[in-house]
């Protein structure tokens, strides 16, 4: 039995090597369909992800307060960040507001990290530079118009603390920012800067965070925020969080039903290939039953050979779909995707499972024809 | 004692003598066309016998149901002791595979397989491979140094001897061919009908099914069939073999 | 003869070409949802991403928005601001620029302040759900409840016909211990009484807002004595993302040339929609709210640029397994081929019958597929989107000449075969 064994193999072998063609359409299919199956799964797991990353652009989804009148602390602060995620914190930025003097016209000075700006708001506009060195400041495109200040100007100015004892400095303009929003009407200054002037270290008003993460994650954050440290309190911003949640769940349905047609579809394709090169053998079907081989048998053969022509496709398209997904995340995203690997082995068993299917078919239509009706050679 | 040397006579006479084949009384209908009409005939152990008629009087037909590859409509086809009417399709399978060698008109060679390898199909679906066995049966046919080579390498009558090599390997009790000098030149019909009179004399029982009046004159007897009916039967002239 | 033979073919080798025509209508009507789908996902995303809010300010010139945000306490000196407002009356015309279609929806807002409870409160009067009629004959519904669709609201959203129903925000009204059905006196900052608000509904927006309340922009216009008069428009608007030439444009339009110019106020950036709104609103000032505009634009952008590459994946997906069933379906035809060609059939006969066979299959699989993908693409409008998808006029054409190209794509390998064949070796049963 060993023999015939091995002699089955070698049978199959030969249909697979010796029918290179053929077997090369079969196996371009099998491969379109396992590329589209491992590509596109891997995508609509990872697009959500990396599209929330990209909603970051709208910036803080939350912000810390102090939970009392005084100002908050920035150690508080610190202490309240641990409690995001490692991966998901994109940016803290603190805040510190103090009412400040020029030209005896009353104006908003904001104390504030600017590298952290750049992270947690990516929309704000700078003509100019941003502030490197000590005592220089952004000005607000609103101020800038309307007191016709522009960058390399040092402006005068002068204001008191909160403990009411006055300060004086002079900051140098170095750029012009833009947001369309209240942004437009405050002067920024380096946090340090700021410090230094009003001899006050350590506060700030608002700190804004930005974080991907769902709203749930973010209400579970800003309680354990509220216990921990519980001179702060952690606000959700309802407008960017709800409205991220409704595009970004719009955007994966619109992925999940995408890849459902598309799968469908190829694999429907996949089989209709499949059958149309086993449709080519029923000639050869109808030899073997003629020369005595049981229906099982016959199907057996075809089975082995739609496993491995499913295997060896499989293998083939999950590589290039890994290729595509990752070709996609690259070009859209600029990322890396990040793969399932259990995906892998589930593309390949699903190719092989489509696969076989599709030779069965004809061929059990192929075995119930009568061998002489096939054999006469129309 | 006695008794046994007796059933062994018995034995030894139906080898001898007893019909191989058995057509009794066969119509076979396809929708409203009766391409075989009532026919009776037997088939003794180690003859030829050619069925012969013009296209349509149902040669294919009666190759088709001898061959277990169809069944008629009405009678019995008693084939090696089994009446091959009565089988389900599983069962003539079997019937096929133990004891018909079968021979094409256009070979029908896998051809994805080695002459070689052809052979060895046949084997395989018979019971075990055997590639000695299966060089022996190629070289029989005189084919022993195109073993390797692909049926797209071979002439039409080599792919044919191929054919009748496969139809050999499992020792059939009846080897049925069908028009097997249909698609050759001359001289390779030449080459596959003195193969078929060296099975003859060997002492196998072939029945092969022509229209061409030259090669059906090889056999012993000629069938002759037209409109689905036996026209008549003539025996021919005993040949020097 | 040609046709008949042709007609032949297709009436009598049904199963195969039924085969082809199906693969064929499976890869057409997957082309075409997804450029279907491709060609309007923008728009769709586009119409979400409004639930961020407006990326339009419109002010009068002159007033800017200081102490805003966060709640600050009025800067010392504000009040010594000049300040102007826009008239209501002219607010229809942000529906007339050239960009109208896209101005989704806007809102106009004042403020005054008010005392409540016995504490000071910004009472903002505002459209609700305003019905206009504008001069060009079109009519246009707009306001707030459109444009803050991300609030959580419990009760119903005022109504600009019922005088003195009023939104309180969450955190007023749990300080005030209001619920939506309550009434609640007001009275001016000197203590004159101004009757009560009708509270219709308490609303969560996460922002400045919930320390407000919000009512019928008359009712404030009155009591704030401005009658006709708003403080700032909030514009929501469709806007293409932003390149080089919107921001050189955003920067000064001046500064571009005269084709450039062109290109940009006849592109809807949210630049030029903006300079528009300035243009026909000679005394406002239209200001992009970056962080919307910007986003917006980085999110479309992504979006488009990812749904592309997925149609571009399944046109070739398609088109491989199109043209891969047609090579395998044509190659099994060689006996056929060979036989023409031994009764005589010059090669360009041969060649264009099967040409003809297969691309009048793949047609009537086309047609058939590109309505079944229509179909798709509607189903993943409504699932999605709830809305329709528009069927693109491109999406015809190109899926027609992809279907072309791929079918003789397909029959070119097997053509090539044929041609090569001599009649006698296929005749000869190989």
């Amino acid at each position: 039995m060993k023999k015939n064994t091995s002699f089955m193999i070698k049978m199959l072998c030969c249909s697979l090597v010796r029918r290179r063609s053929r077997m090369a359409a079969a196996l371009l299919g099998i491969a379109i369909g396992a590329a589209v199956l491992l590509g596109m799964v891997t995508l609509c797991y990872d697009i959500p992800k990396q599209m929330s990353k990209e909603f970051r652009s709208y910036g803080a989804n939350m912000v810390l307060v102090s939970s009392g009148r005084e100002s908050m602390n920035l150690d508080d602060a610190a202490k309240a960040v641990r409690h995001f995620p490692e991966g998901a914190l994109v940016g803290m930025t603190p805040f510190r507001y103090i009412p400040v003097r020029h030209n005896m016209l009353p104006y908003t000075a904001v104390g504030t990290d600017f590298d952290a700006v750049k992270k947690t708001s990516p929309y704000w506009r700078v003509s100019g530079e941003w502030p490197a060195k000590e005592n220089e400041a952004l000005v607000g495109a609103d101020i800038a118009e309307y007191a016709r200040i522009s960058p390399g100007r040092t402006l005068a100015i002068d204001g008191r603390n909160s403990k009411h004892a006055k300060f004086e400095a002079n900051i140098t303009i170095t750029g012009i920012v833009k947001t369309g929003g209240v942004e437009d009407g405050f002067i920024f200054m380096r946090l340090p800067d700021m410090e230094a002037m009003t001899e006050e270290k350590g506060l700030a008003d608002v700190a804004e965070i930005s974080c991907s993460a769902g709203e749930k994650e973010l209400q579970d954050i800003a309680a354990v925020v509220r216990t921990d440290v519980p001179s702060l309190e952690a606000r959700l911003v309802k407008r960017v969080i709800q409205s991220e949640a409704a595009v970004l769940g719009k955007l994966e349905m619109l992925l999940y039903l995408v890849t459902l047609v598309v799968l469908v579809l190829t694999m429907i394709c996949v089989a209709t290939t499949m059958m149309t090169v086993i449709m080519e053998r029923r000639r050869e079907i109808g030899l073997k039953k003629a020369l005595g081989a049981e229906d099982r048998r016959i199907a057996k053969e075809f089975f082995a050979e739609g496993v491995i022509l499913g295997l060896v496709g499989g293998l083939c398209g999950a590589i290039c779909g890994l290729l595509f997904a990752q070709f996609v995340s690259a070009s859209v995203f600029d990322r890396s995707v990040a793969v399932e690997f259990y995906l892998i082995p589930a593309a390949i068993a699903v190719s092989v499972l489509v696969t076989v299917a599709a030779c069965l078919l004809p061929v059990r239509r192929a075995v119930e024809i009568e061998p002489a009706l096939v054999l006469r050679g129309e | 004692m006695a008794l046994v040397v007796y059933n062994l006579k018995v034995e030894m006479l139906r080898e001898v003598f007893v019909n191989i084949l058995e057509i009794q009384d066969i119509s076979k209908i396809y929708g409203t066309v009766n391409a075989l009409r009532n026919i009776t005939l037997s088939v003794q152990q180690g003859e030829w016998a050619a069925i012969m008629g013009p296209s349509g009087s149902g040669k294919t037909t009666m190759m088709n149901i001898i061959g277990c590859m169809d069944k008629p409509t009405s009678g019995s086809v008693i084939l090696d002791g089994d009446d091959i009417s009565r089988l389900s399709s599983e069962e003539l399978t079997g019937i096929r595979r133990d004891k018909i060698g079968l021979v094409f008109q256009q070979f029908h060679l896998v051809p994805y397989l080695t002459a070689l390898e052809n052979v060895m199909v046949a084997q395989y679906y018979h019971s075990i491979i055997d590639k000695e066995e299966a060089l022996q049966s190629l070289e029989r046919v005189g084919l022993q140094d195109r073993a390797e080579h692909l049926p797209r390498q071979l002439s039409g009558g080599e792919q044919q001897r191929v054919c009748i090599a496969r139809a050999l390997i499992n020792h059939p009790k009846l080897i049925l061919a069908d028009e097997p000098t249909g698609n050759l030149d001359e001289a390779n019909e030449g080459i596959v009908m003195d193969l078929f009179r060296q099975l003859h004399c060997g002492g196998s029982t072939i029945v092969m099914v022509t229209h061409d009046p030259g090669v059906a004159a090889h056999a012993e007897r000629t069938v002759v069939l037209e409109h689905g009916r036996l026209a008549r039967i003539t025996s021919n002239p005993a040949k020097d073999f | 003869m040609f046709w008949k033979m042709i007609f032949g073919a297709l009436t009598r080798q049904k199963s195969r070409l039924l085969l082809i025509a199906f693969t064929v209508a499976l890869g057409v009507s997957l082309a075409t949802a997804m450029l279907t789908v491709m060609f309007d996902v923008g728009d769709k995303v586009n119409q979400e991403l409004k639930t961020y809010g407006a990326n339009l300010n419109v002010l009068p010139k002159g007033l800017s928005m200081l102490g805003e945000m966060y709640n600050l306490d009025q800067v010392e000196g504000e009040a010594a601001r000049p300040e102007q407002h826009l008239a209501e009356a002219d607010l229809g015309k942000i529906k007339m620029i050239f960009w109208a279609y896209n101005i989704v929806d806007f809102a106009p807002y004042l403020e005054t302040k008010i005392m409540a409870g016995n504490r000071p409160v910004i009472l903002v009067g505002t459209w609700f759900d305003k019905h206009l009629n504008l001069p060009t004959g079109d009519e246009v519904d707009t306001g707030m409840t459109r444009m803050k669709s991300w609030w959580d609201v419990t009760g119903s959203f005022g109504r600009d016909d019922e005088p003195r129903g009023a939104m309180v925000g969450a955190s007023l009204a749990a300080e005030l211990g209001l619920k939506a059905g309550d009434a609640l006196p007001i009275s001016g900052l000197e203590g004159q009484d101004l009757g009560s608000l009708e509270v219709c509904a308490v609303f969560h927006s996460g922002g400045v807002e919930d320390g407000q309340i919000f009512a019928p922009l008359r009712l404030v216009q009155d009591i704030a004595g401005k009658p006709g008069l708003v403080q700032r428009v909030e514009v929501s608007a469709l806007t293409t993302p932003e390149n080089d030439l919107a921001r050189r444009a955003a920067q000064d339009p001046g500064s571009l040339s005269r084709l450039e110019w062109d290109t940009w106020y006849c592109t809807a950036y949210i630049s030029s929609i903006a300079y528009q709104i300035e243009e026909i609103m000679p005394g406002a000032r239209a200001k992009a709210v970056l962080q919307v505009a910007e986003s917006e634009g980085a999110i479309l952008q992504k979006t488009q640029l990812l749904m592309s590459l997925l149609t571009i994946l399944s046109l070739a997906c398609s088109s491989l397994a199109i043209s891969n069933l047609v090579t395998a379906s044509v190659m099994e035809r060689g006996t056929e081929i060979g036989l023409l060609k031994a009764l005589g059939a010059t090669t360009l006969s041969v060649v264009l019958l099967i040409l003809v066979e297969i691309l009048i299959t793949a047609f009537a699989g086309g047609i058939l597929g590109y309505f079944v993908g229509l179909g798709f693409a509607q189903i993943i409008g409504r699932t999605v989107f709830g809305a329709a998808v528009t069927a693109n006029a491109m999406a015809a054409p190109l899926v027609a000449l992809l279907v072309l190209l791929v079918a003789m794509a397909g029959s070119m390998p097997a053509v090539r075969m044929l041609l090569l064949l001599r009649p006698t070796e296929v005749l000869h049963g190989k």
